[in-house]
C-alpha cells in the first residue's frame, strides 16, 4: 500500500502539539473556575480509556463521528466545504428505522441509510452544478429543513405506539450484535472503521478518487487533465451522503437501549457538527479521522464521569472539550482556509 | 573622499519561512544619479532584494544604510519616508479608479472623513507629468488603459511621494518594443533631474542600454558589480549563468507536411465577455512549429484555451486531423492525439501539492496502462511511468514522491513537457513554454521542440518571448488584438518590422 511517511509525520507532529496546548488550556480554565485539573483530567481518562467499559463507551462514541467526519473530509478533499452531514443523519436514520421495519435485516438497514444520505446529499450538489449555488449556503440551510421534516416524520409518520417518547424500534434481527455485554458497543463500529478504510481507498488507489482530489486541490488543472470538476462535485456529495446517511443507519441499528429516534431526536442530533471538527484533527484524511473519532470518543465517554467523580458540572466539562477541539482543530482549518482564500 | 553611496546593503541574508535561501549575505551599493541595473536569472535574489529595500520584506541578517546612515525599515511606508520607492512587475493599481485617485490612494488626507483635495493633486501632477514630458489620463479607469500607460501611473504614483530612489521590477515584461523605447526615454529624463533608479532585468540588451552600472546576482549571491561600459552582453550573461551560453538551437530545413490543425473563423471571448479572438484563420502542418509572437493579453490564452477544449468557441471550427473537434471536451482531444503545454504551469499544468508520480498521468490517468480492476489505479506503472519521464527528460527531483511544488520552475516544466510527449501526441500546443525557466532547462525544451517537430508533429507554439518564437518558428503569426497582423517566416522579416506589428501597425513595405 502507498502510504507517503514523510507527508504524515508533520500534521501528526502538529496535532499532537495542538492537543497537549488544549489539554493545558482546559486545564488553566478549570483551575480559575475552582476545580482541580488535575483530578478532572484524570477522572476524564480514567472513565474513557481506564476500564473495559470505558473503552466500549469511547468506541461506541466514536462510530458515528467518524462516519460524519467522512462526509466532511470526503468535502475537504475534493474542494468543497459540506457541512450538511447533520441533516443526512437524520434521514439515514429514518430511512433505516423504515425499511428495518418492512424487511427486518441488517443489509436493508443499512442500504436504507445509504439511499437517504445520497438523495439528500443530491439537492445541494444539483444546486452547485447547476447553479453555482454556494455549498455553504445551501448544506446550512438544508440541515434546517432536515431538521424540522425529519421531525414532523418522527412525530407523525412512524411514533412508537407503545412508547410516546419514540420512534418505532429497529427489529431484533435488523440490530447490531453488541461486542461487550453491557456496553453500548456493536459491530456497528466494524462499519465505520470499514467505511473509512474504504473511503481512504476510493481517494487514494482509484481513478475516481484520483480526478476527485485534483478537482479538489485546483479546478483549472482538473478542467486541463480532462477531468469533469462538475462530475467530481456530485459523486463528493454523494459519497458524503452515503457517510452521514450510514451514521444515522448505524445510531438507530447498534446503540442499545432504545434502537430508536427519540421524540426531540435528542439522540441523533449533533453528530454532524461534531464530524466537523473530528474531521479538521484528522486533518480530513480517512486513516486520521479514525484516530481523531477514537479521541472525541474518548472526551464523549470521559465527560461523564469527569461529572461524577471531579464534580466538574457537564456545561464546565464542554466548555473544556470545546477548547481542545479549537486549539486541535486550527492547524486543520488554516490548511482549509488557506486553500479557500487561494480560490 | 569618495563620495557617499546614496543606497547601502551590507550582508544581507533573506531566509524565507519555508527555509528557502534566498539570499545569500549580498552586497550592494547605488550611487546618487545612476541607473543601477540588477541582473539575474528568475530565482537569483533579485525581487526579494529589493522587497528588503523597499521596505516589503524585512531580512533575516545585515543592514541597511541610505546616505551613509543605516535604517531599518519596518513597512513600505518607512521606505518612503526614506525616499526609495518601487514599481512591481504585478501592478498594484485599483483597476476601477481613474489614474488620479489610484496615485493619491492612500494619501488623500488624514481622518476617515477628511475631504480629498483633488485639484491640488492634480496640479502637482500635472507638474510632474510637464516635467517628465510624458502624459497620461487620470480621469480614466486604469484596467480601460493599456499595460504601458499602466505602468507610467505606476511611476507616477511612486514620484507622487517624492521619492529620489525609483526601483523598477522587471519594467519591460508587458511592454511593446515602441513602449519600451519611451520608458526609457522617461527614465533617461528623470536621471537628468537627479533621480536614482534601480532597474531590475533578465534582459541583457536591455541593461547594456539604459544602465550606468550592473549588479550580477545567482542564486543569491553577489556575482559582482560592473560599469556598464566597459562590459559586454556576453561577459554578462557568464556572471548571470556561471557558464558562457548561448542557446544552441540547431534547426535543420524541413518541408512540412500535411494540416493537422486547422483553425477556421474562429470567435472566442474573453473572461469579461469581450471578443478576444476575432476570426483567426489558420493551420499548423506536420513537421512545422507554427509560431504566435505577441504582447501577452492579445487573445493567445483565449486562443489556446478554445483549441484545447478549455474554453467555448463562439463562431467557427477547430479541426484535428480532418476530424471537427470544436468545443469537444480535453479529454476526447487528448485521445485524439493533442497535447498542451499550458502557460500557467502552477495553477493549470500542474497540481503543485501532488507528488511528481501523481502529476505525471494528469491528461492521461485514464490510460489502459494504469488501469487496474474495479477503477483501481495501479501505482507501481504510474511510479514507473514517472520514473522514465523523470530520467528521459532529466528532471531533478528530491523523488517521485515528492510533491511538485518542491520543484524548481525549470524542473515543473521539464515535467509537463516529459508528461505532454508521453501522451504520444501529433499535435502539441507549447504556451509559453520556457517563460520563467532557466536556461539550461529552455535550452532542452527549445530543442525539445525542435525534435518533434523533426519527428513530424505538428506544434503551435505561443511565446510572448520573442527571440523564442523567431528561433523556433519554421511560419509565424503576429497577434494584435485578436487579430493575426500578419503570417511570416521568421528568416523574412526584422525583429524591428516584428516589434512594429506587435505594436498593432502593419508592414506596408
Amino acid at each position: 500500500m502507498r502510504v507517503d511517511i514523510k507527508g504524515f509525520t508533520k500534521p501528526l507532529v502538529e496535532s499532537l502539539v495542538a492537543i497537549v496546548i488544549g489539554i493545558l488550556v482546559g486545564a488553566i480554565i478549570l483551575a480559575f473556575s475552582g476545580y482541580s485539573p488535575a483530578e478532572a483530567y484524570i477522572a476524564l481518562f480514567n472513565g474513557a480509556l481506564g476500564s473495559k467499559y470505558g473503552l466500549a463507551m469511547t468506541l461506541s462514541s466514536a462510530t458515528p463521528i467518524i462516519l460524519t467526519a467522512l462526509t466532511f473530509g470526503i468535502g475537504a478533499r475534493t474542494g468543497l466545504f459540506n457541512i450538511g452531514g447533520e441533516g443526512t443523519v437524520y434521514f439515514g436514520a429514518i430511512m433505516a428505522i423504515i425499511l428495518t421495519n418492512l424487511w427486518g435485516n441488517v443489509l436493508m438497514g443499512l442500504f436504507g441509510g445509504i439511499l437517504a444520505g445520497m438523495a439528500w446529499m443530491a439537492i445541494p450538489a444539483i444546486l452547485k452544478v447547476l447553479r453555482g449555488v454556494n455549498e455553504v449556503v445551501s448544506t446550512i440551510m438544508l440541515n434546517w429543513m432536515a431538521y424540522f421534516i425529519a421531525l414532523y416524520i418522527v412525530l407523525q409518520k412512524i411514533p412508537n405506539p407503545e412508547d410516546p417518547n419514540k420512534t418505532l424500534a429497529v427489529p431484533v434481527s435488523a440490530r447490531f450484535p453488541i461486542i461487550m455485554k453491557g456496553t453500548e458497543l456493536s459491530w456497528a463500529f466494524a462499519i465505520s472503521v470499514i467505511a473509512a478504510l474504504i473511503t481512504y481507498y476510493i481517494l487514494w488507489h482509484t481513478e475516481l478518487g484520483y480526478e476527485l482530489r485534483v478537482s479538489g486541490y485546483n479546478e483549472r488543472a482538473a478542467r486541463y487533465g480532462g477531468i469533469n470538476p462538475k462530475k467530481a462535485i456530485i459523486w463528493s456529495f454523494l459519497l458524503g451522503g452515503i457517510m452521514s446517511g450510514l451514521a444515522g443507519a448505524t445510531e438507530v441499528m447498534g446503540r442499545p437501549p432504545s434502537y430508536a429516534i427519540s421524540q426531540g431526536m435528542a439522540n441523533i442530533y449533533g453528530y454532524g457538527f461534531d464530524g466537523i471538527g473530528v474531521s479538521l484533527v484528522g486533518r480530513n484524511h480517512p486513516l486520521g479521522i479514525i484516530f481523531s473519532g477514537i479521541f472525541f470518543g474518548m472526551l464523549r465517554a470521559g465527560a461523564t464521569s469527569m461529572q461524577i467523580e471531579a464534580g466538574v458540572p457537564l456545561e464546565m466539562v464542554k466548555v473544556v472539550q470545546g477548547v481542545i477541539v479549537v486549539t486541535i482543530a486550527i492547524p486543520g482549518l488554516l490548511d482549509l482556509l488557506k486553500k479557500v482564500v487561494r480560490r | 573622499m569618495e563620495e557617499v553611496p546614496i543606497i547601502e546593503m551590507k550582508g544581507i541574508v533573506k531566509i524565507y519561512p519555508d527555509g528557502t535561501k534566498a539570499l545569500k549575505g549580498v552586497d550592494f551599493s547605488v550611487k546618487k544619479g545612476e541607473i543601477h541595473g540588477l541582473l539575474g536569472e528568475n530565482g537569483a535574489g533579485k525581487t526579494t532584494l529589493m522587497k528588503i529595500l523597499s521596505g516589503m520584506l524585512h531580512p533575516t541578517e545585515g543592514k541597511i544604510f541610505v546616505n551613509g546612515k543605516e535604517v531599518r525599515f519596518k513597512s513600505p511606508a518607512d521606505a518612503l519616508a526614506n525616499g526609495i520607492g518601487m514599481v512591481h512587475q504585478h501592478f498594484t493599481l485599483v483597476d476601477v479608479f481613474d489614474g488620479l485617485h489610484n496615485i493619491i490612494l492612500g494619501m488623500e488626507g488624514h481622518g476617515l472623513f477628511s475631504k480629498i483635495d483633488v485639484e491640488k493633486a492634480k496640479e502637482k501632477l500635472q507638474k510632474l507629468m510637464d516635467e517628465l514630458n510624458f502624459q497620461v489620463p487620470l480621469d480614466v479607469p486604469v484596467e480601460k488603459l493599456p499595460v504601458g500607460v499602466q505602468q507610467r501611473i505606476e511611476i507616477l504614483k511612486t514620484l507622487y511621494r517624492d521619492v529620489d530612489v525609483l526601483i523598477l521590477d522587471e519594467p519591460t515584461a508587458v511592454l511593446t518594443p515602441i513602449e519600451v523605447k519611451e520608458l526609457f526615454e522617461v527614465l533617461r529624463k528623470l536621471k537628468s533631474q537627479g533621480k536614482t533608479i534601480i532597474f531590475i532585468s533578465h534582459k541583457l540588451r536591455e541593461v547594456m542600454e539604459i544602465t550606468d552600472r550592473v549588479t550580477v546576482l545567482r542564486k543569491g549571491e553577489l556575482i559582482g558589480t560592473v560599469n556598464t561600459r566597459e562590459t559586454t552582453p556576453k561577459e554578462l550573461a557568464k556572471m548571470m549563468v556561471g557558464r558562457e551560453v548561448v542557446l544552441k538551437i540547431e534547426k535543420p530545413p524541413k518541408e512540412a507536411g500535411k494540416p493537422v490543425l486547422e483553425v477556421k473563423d474562429l470567435w472566442v471571448k474573453g473572461d469579461r465577455g469581450e471578443d478576444a479572438v476575432k476570426g483567426l484563420t489558420f493551420e499548423v502542418r506536420a513537421g512545422e512549429i507554427f509560431g504566435i509572437a505577441g504582447v501577452e493579453g492579445n487573445g493567445q490564452t483565449e486562443l489556446i484555451e478554445a483549441i484545447s477544449g478549455l474554453r467555448k468557441v463562439e463562431k467557427g471550427k477547430v479541426i484535428l486531423n480532418g476530424k471537427d473537434i470544436t468545443g469537444r471536451p480535453p479529454r476526447e482531444l487528448y485521445d485524439l492525439g493533442m497535447a498542451h503545454i499550458p502557460e500557467d504551469r502552477i495553477h493549470m499544468g500542474l497540481v503543485i501539492e501532488m507528488s511528481v508520480a501523481e502529476n505525471s498521468i494528469l491528461g492521461l490517468h485514464w490510460r489502459k496502462a494504469f488501469r487496474g480492476p474495479l477503477g483501481l489505479i495501479r501505482w507501481d506503472k504510474v511510479k514507473e511511468h514517472a520514473a522514465k519521464l523523470v530520467r528521459d527528460f532529466e528532471v531533478s527531483v528530491p523523488s517521485i514522491e515528492a510533491p511538485a511544488k518542491s520543484l524548481s520552475g525549470g524542473n515543473q516544466q521539464k515535467l509537463i513537457v516529459a508528461r505532454e510527449v508521453s501522451k504520444e501526441p501529433e499535435f502539441i500546443i507549447a504556451s509559453q513554454p520556457t517563460r520563467g525557466v532557466d536556461v539550461a532547462s529552455t535550452e532542452y525544451i527549445r530543442n525539445y521542440l525542435i525534435k518533434l517537430r523533426n519527428e513530424n508533429k505538428a506544434v503551435l507554439l505561443v511565446s510572448a518571448d520573442l527571440d523564442e518564437v523567431l528561433q523556433l518558428s519554421d511560419r509565424m503569426a503576429i497577434i494584435y488584438e485578436g487579430k493575426f497582423v500578419g503570417i511570416v517566416k521568421p528568416e523574412e522579416v526584422t525583429e524591428e518590422q516584428i516589434g512594429l506589428m506587435m505594436g498593432g501597425i502593419k508592414n506596408e513595405s
